[in-house]
């Protein structure tokens, strides 16, 4: 049997001028990826996430995955597309643009499922 | 000078959730599922110089005249091939990923279509 591997549970806040949340990722086997969907391959603070969570860093630019793997999508997003598009997917999202719902797919953007500004310093281990 | 230059190769099922707003969202092919579905696909490479309010975009026989080019838009289509084109006239962008055009019908895009943004 394979060693059981063992998650924390991450708060995370809005970061100054940021929107949304807290949120609180909580990773589950089979429920684990820190999806980066950002340029520039996994994102720093995706890389924190992962590190503080347990979770598996992912970039969804190179791999495809299922939403029901994600706990948490990290978007660089300048406010009109992916700000909606993981919310729509009911995935937990972290924007680092201190973005407040906006765009076409803003009905789905709600502070439980999304969160902005967000820095390395707005991440809290729970447990 | 031609700052950039692409060929578009699909156009996502749920684009016209943002055509309705007057948006085009842009991605390099290779974007995952999820944000493809609302994007027109084009095999874009190299952004050659930044882009700023005065150039102009050429979709297939149409221009348009760039108008206000948000903070984080030229990151944007360097890193992703990843454009938020909203044909509303401002010449000041809403927001950070906004690259603002005229305010005039949006071009009907489709696959083969060649976009190209010169100074």
């Amino acid at each position: 049997m394979a060693e059981e591997k063992k998650y924390k549970r991450v708060r995370i806040k809005k970061g100054p001028k940021g929107w949304g949340g807290p949120l609180v990722v909580d990773c589950k086997p089979g429920r684990d990826l820190i999806y980066s969907v950002t340029g520039g391959g996994i994102h720093p603070l995706a890389a924190k996430i992962a590190e503080l969570t347990g979770g598996r860093p992912f970039d969804g630019f190179k791999s495809k995955a299922d939403f029901h793997e994600i706990a948490v999508a990290i978007i660089d997003c300048g406010g009109t597309a992916r700000v909606g598009v993981y919310p729509m997917k009911k995935v937990l999202t972290v924007d680092i643009y201190p973005t407040s719902p906006s765009g076409p797919l803003m009905r789905f953007i709600t502070e439980e499922f999304f969160v902005s500004g967000v820095r390395i310093d707005d991440l809290e281990v729970l447990d | 000078m031609i700052k950039y230059e692409a060929t578009v190769t699909g156009v996502g099922p749920l684009v016209s959730e943002f055509t309705q707003a007057g948006i085009l969202v842009l991605f390099r092919q290779g974007a995952p599922e999820e944000v493809a579905e609302f994007a027109i696909l084009h095999d874009g490479q190299t952004l050659h110089s930044p882009l700023a309010a005065g150039d102009q975009i050429q979709l297939g026989a149409e221009t348009f005249q760039i108008l206000a080019v948000g903070e984080v838009a030229n990151s944007n289509l360097a890193a992703l091939g990843h454009l938020v084109l909203k044909f509303n006239g401002q010449t000041s962008p809403e927001l950070p990923g906004d690259v603002c055009v005229e305010n005039r019908p949006l071009p009907t895009i489709a696959a083969g279509m060649n976009l190209k943004i010169v100074a």
